[in-house]
């Protein structure tokens, strides 16, 4: 039986490398830390521009960050 | 010719060998073991492919010493320096390793391999391993024969060890035999001419065995059994690894050019490092003799003293030849220039690579990228552009309203040989390597393949855009101009931003993918825009309606370009191994989401 796991165990470390791991909440975390300092960095820039043309993509960009935000949290919480 | 003649000869001699001699036949019976334990033992070491060995290669060839370092530890592990030279070959096809670095793991692989002399030395030819081989055998079968793939490879490993050791069994038995019948010694040639026939037999030996480790366990035993002299052993060990650089050129006969640069730097150390053992060989034979009574081998133990010279002389073109490293890479590079084709051939598409799952990904993500570097260029014209106005251009707008260059070329005649071939190169060698992958290296594949369809969709769009772009910037109609040269900059701005991110060394994986769906969002916000416009400038009798309908359709194509190749940017600036862009692939915005965040 404990051979078993051993072997178990043994496969589980190759597997990581081998396989991939599934997301963890640390990297969904880190992903959201990504998007919240881009989403203020859009916003800085956007109290700072007047240019409408300009305004409106950084408007759209900021549309975009929002959304990737909403389903990055909607991710963690499933 | 000589390949027709080559192996009927080798069969009739080897039969005429087994019917005139039982002990030539037990000799011969022991080799094959030994080669088959080598197969045996190659494959179980294969099963550990495909993620740890590969990672571990990446990391510890960033520096000469720690190339030459992994050369050594790898070798003696896997007791295989062809397993290893093979490995580095198909790693240097993929672009994973620099040839200064596969040349490091090259010269250390000949130190690694030395330790096999060693063993055999200090422990094959005293202790009676046979006794070993046999339980290996019977629990590597029973590994080999689970579900498995790693406790499979253990019982591979094992089974390879265990007929290893049957083998060199046999050949001592062999030997031990054959020296009352025949004395091999009486042939001993003294001097020059004998040490160059020697080493000749030695290189012969090894190029029909395809192993360096079977010819020296042979010259071995052998010389255990006094069927030759010191001297010629030496010559023969000489002999033994200037042919085993042939294992290396046969593998890079399936490889890409580095590969072929790689086998001719094994070759151009092991020949060097065999003149030196030659030229120098009453030196060499000097200082074997004062390592081994200062290490305590006896004057008359002959195959540990040829232990010490394998590795001494292999130390000795290690010590030469890594200060000349970079001017060895150099002189390869000469030697073996890429070729420049008019047709495009895959760079990295090597078969050698093809049971490594780590590397076949990365060789597919960099032909991909290939592929999209020959898309660019062809896109790039067939929009009236130069690649150098798209990548350098300081002021993006103007430049393209400036250029009014048209680009005569054939744009399906370079589609064929530029794109369709690296396209049908990487499909194929998609479809060939996959049975090896395992589920997440496939989905990383099918990512990579749907990548490089969506480089070719935007081939097509823009060869079909392209009639009325060239037609229209040339019109003396301002509003359509500017219309078809808004069209123009669109594509090119895609083309740019993602060129911009694959060439930013350190560029965060995850932001990168995430950046392409807010381009996506303002291709659509461009969209509606141009559909306000278009109503207004025709109400205005600005353009006419012809050209409405054909603006209408391009800008479809243009959106359809610009969405695949933003698709295929996120499968190409992902990375699997970093694990929060991994994450950020499951927060790519879908089409619906895109339309609700650029409308909200």
């Amino acid at each position: 039986m404990k051979f078993i796991r051993l072997i178990d165990k043994f496969e589980n470390l190759f597997d990581k490398q081998t396989k991939g791991r599934p997301i963890k909440p640390g990297e969904l975390q880190k992903l959201e830390q990504l998007l919240a300092d881009k989403k203020s960095r859009y916003e800085a820039k956007l109290e700072s521009t007047q240019d409408p043309e300009k305004r409106k993509k950084l408007e759209t960009k900021l549309k975009v960050v929002n959304a990737q935000l909403e389903k990055s949290k909607q991710l963690a919480s499933s | 010719m000589l390949k027709k003649v080559l192996l009927p000869s080798i069969l009739v001699i080897l039969a005429y060998g087994f019917w005139i001699s039982p002990d030539f036949k037990e000799i011969a019976d022991g080799v094959s073991i030994f080669l088959f334990g080598m197969l045996f033992l190659e494959s179980g070491f294969k099963a550990f492919t495909g993620g740890v060995l590969e990672k571990l290669l990446q990391k510890t060839t960033d520096k000469t010493w720690k190339s030459l370092l992994f050369g050594i530890v790898s070798t003696t592990v896997m007791q295989s320096s062809s397993l290893v030279s093979v490995i580095t070959i198909s790693f240097i096809s993929a672009g994973l390793v620099t040839l200064v670095g596969g040349i490091g793991i090259i010269f250390g692989a000949n130190i690694g391999t030395t330790t096999g002399a060693w063993l055999v030395a200090a422990f094959g030819l005293k202790v009676k391993i046979s006794a070993y081989a046999m339980p290996m055998l019977v629990f590597g079968i029973v590994l080999s024969f689970q579900k498995s793939k790693y406790l499979k490879g253990i019982g591979s490993v094992l089974a390879g060890l265990g007929f290893l050791f049957l083998g060199i069994h046999y050949m001592k038995e062999g030997f031990e035999a054959f020296k009352d019948s025949f004395d091999l010694a009486s042939l001993a040639v003294a001097g020059y001419p004998g040490l160059f026939l020697f080493a000749a037999i030695g290189a012969a030996a090894t190029v029909v065995m395809q192993s360096s480790h079977a010819t020296l366990v042979l010259i071995l035993t052998a010389l255990a059994a006094a069927q030759i002299t010191y001297e010629n052993s030496l010559a023969l060990a000489i002999g033994a690894n200037i042919g085993t650089t042939i294992t290396a050129i046969i593998g890079s006969l399936s490889a890409n050019v580095q590969g072929k640069r790689l086998a001719g730097a094994h070759l151009i150390f092991n020949l060097v490092t065999g003149v030196i053992a030659i030229v120098f060989i009453s030196q060499f034979i000097w200082a074997v003799d004062s390592i081994s009574s200062r290490v305590g081998i006896a004057d008359n133990n002959y195959t540990m003293k040829l232990a010490v010279f394998h590795t001494l002389f292999n130390v000795t073109g290690v010590l030469v030849m890594i200060p000349l490293i970079r001017q060895l890479a150099d002189y390869l590079f000469k030697a073996l220039p890429e070729k420049v084709l008019e047709v495009a051939e895959p760079k990295y598409l090597s078969d050698a690579a093809i049971e490594f799952p780590e590397t076949v990904l990365v060789s597919v993500k960099k032909e991909v990228w290939h592929l999209f570097d020959s898309a660019f260029e062809l896109m790039a014209h067939g929009m009236n552009l130069h690649r150098t106005e798209i990548l350098e251009s300081a002021d993006f707008e103007k430049t393209i309203d400036a250029d009014r260059e048209i680009h005569d070329f054939d744009m399906d005649e370079l589609y064929e040989s530029k794109v369709k071939v690296l396209y049908g190169a990487i499909i194929d060698f998609i479809s060939r390597s996959q049975s090896n992958m395992s589920s997440v290296f496939s989905e990383e594949l099918f990512r990579l393949r749907n990548a490089a369809t969506e480089i070719v969709e935007c081939v097509k769009h823009i060869k079909h855009l392209r009639k009325n772009a060239t037609k229209y910037m040339l019109s003396d109609n301002e509003h359509i101009r500017k219309e078809y040269n808004r069209l123009r900059y669109q594509i090119a701005m895609i083309l740019r931003e993602i060129y911009r991110l694959r060439e930013e060394d350190d560029y965060d994986h995850a932001l990168a993918v995430l950046e392409m769906d807010e381009l996506k969002a303002e291709i659509l916000v461009t969209h509606e825009e141009l559909n306000t416009r278009i109503t207004e400038v025709l109400q205005d009798n600005q353009i006419t309606p012809s050209m409405a309908t054909s603006l209408l359709n391009d800008f479809n194509y243009a959106d359809e370009t610009s969405k695949n190749l933003l698709d295929c940017a996120q499968a190409l600036l992902a990375s699997h191994a970093d694990l929060v862009a991994e994450a950020a692939q499951e927060v790519i915005l879908d089409e619906e989401e895109i339309k609700e965040a650029s409308t909200a």
